[in-house]
């Protein structure tokens, strides 16, 4: 079993290949489309005709398109990503910087969203259309009907300006902080945010198969056999669930990714979101090209890990 | 399922224990800034955002006297300048050094300009200098003694003391540049009243006391300045305690943070026009009674007060009046007034006519901009005319207005921050200044008499005689109406009660030398 | 896991001439959805007569009276910061929300669904080439690309509409591709290929009436999220342009009051919450209501246990004969306000050691029976109305729920009929063993382990030490059977209730099976209940057979007897079906026409249909079994005379 795995593994980061060098087109194209240029964003209320054409020149932004790519895919060959116009600096270093706090806020955010929507969809799946079953879709309703900027808003209201019982923003305190009970401090709101919103579609997701895996023969041989319910539920019924769900909770990390950009913006996280937004006001070509391959390496990653799990959990999935 | 949910449990354990909000500690001021900083080279920026904390990290050749506009000495101790303006001569203090422990001599001050101006310079590829042209008129800088400077300029330049005490003439140690090349934007080396400790991307900046600051070592031990780009959550640090000050306070919180005795509200006018573009291509615009009509039909009171509440000044003239020896305080602009708005229209048989109108949705120094521009907009409509708004977002938005609007709006919003009363209309109303020409004239004004009178005001190295120039050229400019004058802001800052000795600059830098927080 | 096993039983029971109810009843029925389509009918209601109402001009200014909080006259919801009246600003932004949520919506599902169909008719490179792209589409966050395509176009509401939609085509075409798949290799579509329809007709007059169920469900789902996205944009300042109000819009410009004037923001941020919440919540109900897997019923989930009837959990009144002794056993299917009446009233009881066999057409209620002896059949909608079920002198109806489960797989085991969907996929086969000792005995994992290897041994499966590792997909079907029968042994058994354990095998298979059940049976001296429709079968393995037909018993007797003298029409038809090896002729007799239905029964006898020998007084009244001989009684008014 070990080397058909290794296989598919094998077979799956070689097709993230096509998909980033795609990617790296498509963001090319769009951001060539987009009117201004770095030049301009730099400049701001300076930027003439003639400063703006000046500066370009010396970003080397005079080249012709496809020579720019060019460039810049053979630079990526030798791991060199590039500098941020904007910043002068290193696109790979302003990334591995802002990196690392999107995966802990996004990352923080897809456990809890799927522990809690797992937890809510079999609790709702075993009491369907009981009182616990209704008040569970209620709320989980609420998550994916709010807007989450404005739902981080109020929370920020709530919890940091009335309450004062946690910071409003930032990931580490300004001063004496640092270590790890301040970074879930400052975690507790954003992710607690992003989790809210993005539970919903775990919760129904796993109630609708867990409802489907519980009419099927073999939770009724379970039964047959004299294992109590609760094993039926979280045992044989939950793993048959799970089989169905995780992919989808790949394709939540998408979600989930995406959402940090507002959740970002709001809580000051600094992470790539709310850069890649700035990035792309300021037609910062290469740190956006950076930053959304990353992003996408990591969605692309994140579904190989969820079909890894599926391939583990479900035995009749060949690689 | 129980191996999942334990974590969790001594997440929440850990906590709770660590719940209650640490205020900021003694001696170290956290300021609330609008942006990360793009960079801390003085040469490489342009928004007043990193201005704030460049300027506690570097010392000029000259700077702005406290509460003035004014020039006067700081790492030159006089100056003299040549009768026919061309040649500047600084000497130099001699008991500088910079924070690495270089000495500030006059080689140092010709390493900063020629790095900026000569493209030979071998560190003119740690750029780009995108306000190098403030020091255009520069032929040669030389290092005549070891602390003597001569600057020859290839023509009279009247504003270029006040360029000089401009942040983009703030001195960086040559020494930092050769060791970090590029990357000297993210160490800088000054020789200010903070010295450079650590910068945390998005998260901050912290500069620490420099005990041997030539002009008195400041009280505070630290400051930390924090991108908070939200004005929300900005607003909301201020008020849990997670920052000791602001700036760009939005209006509405304002009011808010005045009535708090926990907090105070610092206001300064500055040297800041908020106007309206108006396209003299468009037929309908070229008409002065038409333009005039325009300006009687803005409800400017309204916008200053209301819409930005107080936070700005009703502005009726190109020149701010925060330049009290330039401004003309003579002129009565335009008052709020539609019916002559439109008696001016019907004569001018504009009734109805359609205008396109484009709006930023934020920007540096645009106040208040979609609110302001949906008021006006909505003014505009009720004395007659049909007036349809376009947003774009302030990088785009740039990109149209500076390259002119002809052919593509006929109104345009715009702010300037300057630092001389020349900038302005100089960039931005003269006949040469077209945007196919390198100006801003976006909205393509020419007037011969003004065009003179800038041109003999810059090149004049007497203040009186550029006073007059200036307030002449303005009440021509006035009477013609190439913009709708708007506003001028006040701009704002807002600290706990525990900070001391603060005030604002009329500069808009934010100097904080002086301040204490025990 | 999406194999569609929804109870074969039921399915088998109802068919397609269940009657079905109608989407739109579904709908009502489900009150939260209802609760849904009331509020956005009165939502899209009042958008619709705005321009009709007495408002303020929703774009008058008034700086001076800015901020007014609600309630004030003339001002029911305030005004916002440049002094408009936000409830007329707030029913004007409502309509424009709406129009751009539905519109996104369309134009997603219109380029998305084309896309899904083309890739999921062609298939191949065509497939892959597209699949490609909306892969590259989800990875790119979405709030990016949006924006991108907004930067691109520049802002307004409509470029925001079409980001939005494009944002969103993957959804449409991920789900519509798949549904396209499995569409593509059925009959029909190969059908019409022949019949020289091309491939652009196929999709419109085949593939599309198909899946556009899909589509609708998937727009019901996504127009909540598009109108949240919407709103999104126009936070980060890319939606409408100023002064036209959409909700969103309203929501980024009051963002900014909201410490200082939370009602500006609150006001349409709880319209958007109120809108989407209801297009969830009617979008749940559509998705409910067009879902194929509900059409047998609601997607319920069944209980741990049969529901059973107060009459039906009455204490043992009777002295109990035999190991098993089950007495008028009703049980009853009640769906879409029907009474489907599958088990009607049975009466048996299984000796110790003996074999009874239950035949019966499919349909004819003796798989309900049997399940229903032990609480299995699915409830809802099953319900055990009336009877009784004595072991060892209890009424299994009536017991605790714990005691019912220490009887299951202990001293009364189940052997079920496909072992490849009632044995769990993804644990071996060894660890279901265990699971089954496990239950009933304290015994560590190992021991359990060996037992369950000796188990599978007992059973025949060669090398079962390795076996029992093995997924029951890695096992042929006879080796599945045998691993169910070795865990219906695990427990000592007393008796082993077996339904049709043999249908799904080939014929040598099933006499390797048949062979074991019956050493095992004599060996362990256990009862057995074999239910099948196959007469050959029971002649195989079993002492004594009952047939069931319509959920009654209408012969029971020693197999011997019964195969030499049927005494009921319908014995002898099912006796006629077995292929029989001594007869050259071999011709297979099929009993015309079908079984009654079972939620509207005949007042008589319930074959009388299909008898070819059927009188007047077989319709008049309830037939009563008549005793042939002791151990033999048939339910036909012409048994005594066949004899």
């Amino acid at each position: 079993m070990a080397t058909p795995l290794w296989r598919y593994v094998g077979k799956r980061l070689l097709l993230l290949i096509p998909v980033l060098f795609g990617l790296s087109l498509i963001v090319f194209f769009i951001m060539a489309l987009i009117p201004g240029d770095p030049a301009q964003a730099i400049l701001g209320s300076y930027a003439t005709p003639e400063n703006v054409a000046r500066l370009n020149a010396q970003l080397g932004l005079d080249k012709s398109l496809p020579q720019q790519y060019l460039t810049w895919l053979g630079n990526i060959f030798q791991g060199d990503f590039g500098r941020s116009y904007n910043q002068n600096r290193e696109v790979i270093s302003i990334i591995a910087e802002r990196f690392g706090a999107t995966l802990i806020l996004a990352g923080t955010a897809l456990v809890l969203c799927s522990i809690f929507g797992l937890l809510a969809g079999i609790i709702s799946a075993s009491r369907q259309y009981g009182l616990v079953d209704k008040a569970i879709t209620l709320i989980v309703l609420i998550g994916i009907s709010m807007p989450a900027f404005w739902l981080g808003l109020l929370m920020i209201m709530l919890f940091a300006v009335e309450w004062r019982l946690l910071p409003a923003s930032g990931m580490f305190s300004i001063y004496g902080g640092g270590d790890l009970p301040d970074l879930i401090r400052h975690l507790i709101l954003p992710a607690g945010t992003l989790a809210f919103i993005a539970t919903g579609v775990i919760a129904r997701l796993t109630r609708a198969s867990m409802l489907e895996v519980l009419r099927q023969d073999f939770i009724r041989t379970a039964r047959a056999k004299g294992v109590n319910e609760r094993r039926v539920i979280y045992r044989h019924a939950f793993k048959a669930a799970l089989v169905s769900i995780v992919p989808v909770i790949g394709i939540q990390a998408g979600f989930v990714l995406g959402g940090a950009v507002y959740i970002e913006t709001v809580f000051q996280w600094p992470g790539m979101g709310s850069m890649l937004v700035n990035a792309i006001s300021t037609r910062d070509l290469l740190l956006v090209q950076g930053g959304v391959l990353v992003i996408a390496a990591a969605y692309v990653l994140i579904n190989l890990a969820a079909d890894v799990v599926q391939f583990i959990l479900d035995p009749r999935v060949t690689a | 399922m129980k191996r999942i949910v334990n974590p969790i449990a001594a997440v929440a354990f850990a906590t709770t224990s660590t719940f209650a909000i640490a205020q900021t500690p003694p001696n170290v001021l956290v300021v609330g800034q609008i942006a990360e900083p793009q960079s801390l080279d003085p040469h490489a920026v342009t928004a007043v955002n990193d201005f704030r904390i460049l300027v506690n990290l570097y010392d000029g050749l000259v700077r702005y006297a406290d509460g003035t506009l004014e020039v006067e000495p700081s790492l030159a101790e006089s100056w003299d300048i040549s009768d026919d303006g061309t040649v500047y001569k600084f000497q130099l203090r001699d008991d500088v050094e910079f924070h690495d422990g270089t000495p500030f001599d006059a080689e140092a001050v010709v390493f900063n300009f020629e790095r900026m101006l000569d493209e030979d310079h071998p560190y003119y590829d740690t750029g780009p200098f995108p306000l190098a042209f403030y020091f255009s008129q520069i032929d040669t800088v030389e290092a005549t003694a070891e602390h003597e400077v001569t600057f020859t300029l290839n023509e009279p330049f009247a504003p270029f003391l006040s360029n000089l005490a401009y942040p983009t003439g703030l001195l960086i140690s040559p020494q930092a540049v050769r060791e970090h090349g590029e990357n000297i934007g993210r160490h800088p080396v000054g020789t200010g009243a903070y010295q450079f400790e650590e910068w945390e991307s998005n998260s901050r900046v912290v500069l620490t006391r420099n005990n041997d600051y030539w002009d008195g070592a400041p009280d505070l031990e630290a400051v930390v300045f924090r991108p908070i780009t939200d004005a929300n959550t900005r607003v909301a640090e201020m008020r849990s305690g997670g920052i000791d000050m602001m700036v760009e306070v939005p209006p509405d919180n304002v009011s808010m943070f005045k009535e708090d005795p926990m907090f105070q509200v610092y206001e300064q006018a500055g040297p800041h026009v908020w106007f309206v573009i108006l396209n003299m291509r468009n037929e309908l615009l070229q008409d002065k009674r038409v333009r005039q009509a325009l300006n009687y039909a803005v409800d400017k009171e309204a916008l200053v007060n209301d819409v930005l509440q107080g936070t700005a000044t009703v502005a009726d003239s190109p020149i701010a009046p925060a330049f009290n020896w330039a401004y003309n305080d003579e002129l009565d602009g335009y008052p709020y007034n539609p019916d002559r708005a439109r008696e001016l229209l019907e004569e001018a048989g504009a009734v109805g006519e359609e205008l396109t109108f484009y709006v930023t949705e934020g920007g540096s120094g645009m106040l208040d901009p979609i609110n302001m521009g949906t008021a006006i907009q909505a003014n505009l409509e009720s004395v007659g005319l049909d007036i349809s708004i376009e947003t774009y977002e302030w990088n785009t938005f740039l990109g149209r207005v500076n390259a002119g609007l002809e052919g593509e709006a006929d109104m345009a919003e715009m702010a300037w921050m300057t630092n001389d009363p020349d900038t302005l209309p100089f960039l931005a109303l003269r006949s040469d200044a077209m945007p196919d020409e390198g100006g801003f004239n976006s909205g393509y004004y020419s007037n011969a008499d003004v065009d003179k009178l800038l041109e003999q005001a810059r090149t004049s190295t007497s203040q009186e005689e550029r006073a007059r120039l200036y307030k002449e050229a303005q009440a021509i400019i006035v009477e013609d109406a190439p913009w709708i004058f708007v506003a001028n802001w006040q701009q704002n800052a807002v600290a706990t009660d525990r900070v001391e000795n603060f005030h604002l600059q009329p500069s808009f830098l934010l100097q904080l030398r002086d301040v204490r927080k025990p | 896991m999406t194999t569609n096993a929804q109870a074969p039983l039921l399915s088998r029971l109802f068919g397609r001439r269940h009657s079905r109810t109608s989407p739109l009843a579904l709908l009502v029925r489900n009150r939260l959805a209802a609760a849904g389509l009331v509020v956005l009918c009165l939502v899209v209601f009042i958008a619709l007569i705005t321009p009709w109402l007495p408002l303020p001009d929703p774009n008058a200014t008034q700086p001076s009276d800015r901020l007014i909080p609600p309630f004030t006259t003339g001002h029911w919801l305030g005004t916002d910061q440049l002094g408009r009246d936000i409830l007329s600003r707030l029913l004007w932004g409502t309509r424009v929300s709406l129009v751009v949520g539905i519109a996104a919506t369309l134009v997603a599902a219109l380029i998305g669904s084309t896309i899904g169909i083309v890739a999921g008719y062609f298939g191949k490179r065509v497939d892959s080439t597209l699949m490609r792209g909306i892969d590259m589409m989800m990875a790119f966050p979405y709030i990016l690309l949006a924006l991108a395509i907004v930067a691109v176009l520049g802002p307004g509401l409509l470029n925001a509409l079409y980001a939005i939609a494009i944002v969103n085509i993957p959804f449409f075409a991920r789900n519509v591709r798949g549904v396209t798949v499995t569409l593509r290799n059925r009959e029909f579509v190969d059908a019409a290929l022949l019949s020289g329809k091309n491939h652009f007709l196929i999709l419109v007059t085949e593939i599309l009436p198909n899946v556009l169920p899909v589509i609708v469900i998937t727009m019901s789902t996504t127009v909540g999220w598009m109108i949240l996205e919407t709103a999104g944009l126009s936070f980060l300042g890319l939606g409408a342009q100023p002064p036209q109000a959409d909700l969103g819009s309203m929501l980024g410009e009051g963002r900014r009051l909201i410490s200082t004037a939370p009602f500006v923001s609150t006001v349409p941020g709880v319209m958007i919450f109120i809108l989407v919440m209801s297009i969830n919540l009617l979008g749940d109900g559509i998705r409910d209501a067009l879902d194929p897997r509900l059409k047998a019923g609601a997607l319920r989930r069944p209980a741990a246990r049969t529901r059973t009837s107060v009459e039906a959990r009455q204490a043992s009144q009777y002295e109990q004969r035999g190991v098993l002794d089950v007495r008028a056993l009703r049980t009853e299917f009640h769906l879409d306000n029907q009474v489907h009446r599958a088990v009607n009233g049975p009466t048996f009881s299984i000796e110790a050691g003996e074999c009874l066999g239950i035949i019966g057409e499919s349909g004819s209620g003796k798989s309900v029976t049997a399940m229903s002896l032990l609480g299995l059949v699915a409830s809802p909608p099953g319900m055990i109305m009336g009877g009784q079920v004595n072991y060892r002198d209890t009424n299994l109806l009536g017991i605790s729920d714990n005691d019912l489960r220490r009887y299951r797989g202990g001293e009364l085991a189940y052997i079920f009929q496909d072992p490849l969907s009632t044995l769990h996929p993804l644990f071996t086969v060894g660890d279901q063993l265990v699971e089954a000792m496990r239950s009933h005995y304290a015994i560590s994992y190992t021991d359990a382990w060996k037992k369950a290897v000796t188990l599978l041994e007992e059973v025949r499966i060669p090398n079962a030490a390795n076996r029992a590792h093995s997924y029951p997909h890695q096992l042929s079907g006879g080796m599945r059977q045998r691993v169910s029968i070795a865990m219906a042994l695990a427990n000592e058994p007393k008796l082993i209730i077996a339904d049709e354990p043999t249908t799904a095998l080939d014929v040598t298979v099933q006499a390797q099976i048949l062979a074991l059940l019956n050493r095992l049976r004599d060996d362990k001296g256990a009862s057995l209940m074999f239910i099948t429709h196959d007469f050959g079968v029971v002649r195989q393995v079993c002492h004594r057979v009952a047939v069931m037909y319509a959920g009654e018993i209408v012969e029971i007797g020693p197999v011997e007897e019964i195969l030499a003298q049927p005494a009921h029409p319908y014995t002898r038809r099912l006796i006629s079906c077995v292929p029989d090896v001594e007869r050259k002729t071999g011709k297979l007799e099929e009993i015309p026409g079908l079984p009654p239905q079972v939620n509207n029964l005949p007042e008589g006898c319930k074959f009388a249909d299909r008898c070819d020998m059927v009188a007047d007084q077989c319709r008049q009244a309830p037939i009563e079994l008549k005793t042939m001989n002791e151990r033999h009684q048939a339910r036909c008014i012409f048994a005594k005379e066949v004899v």
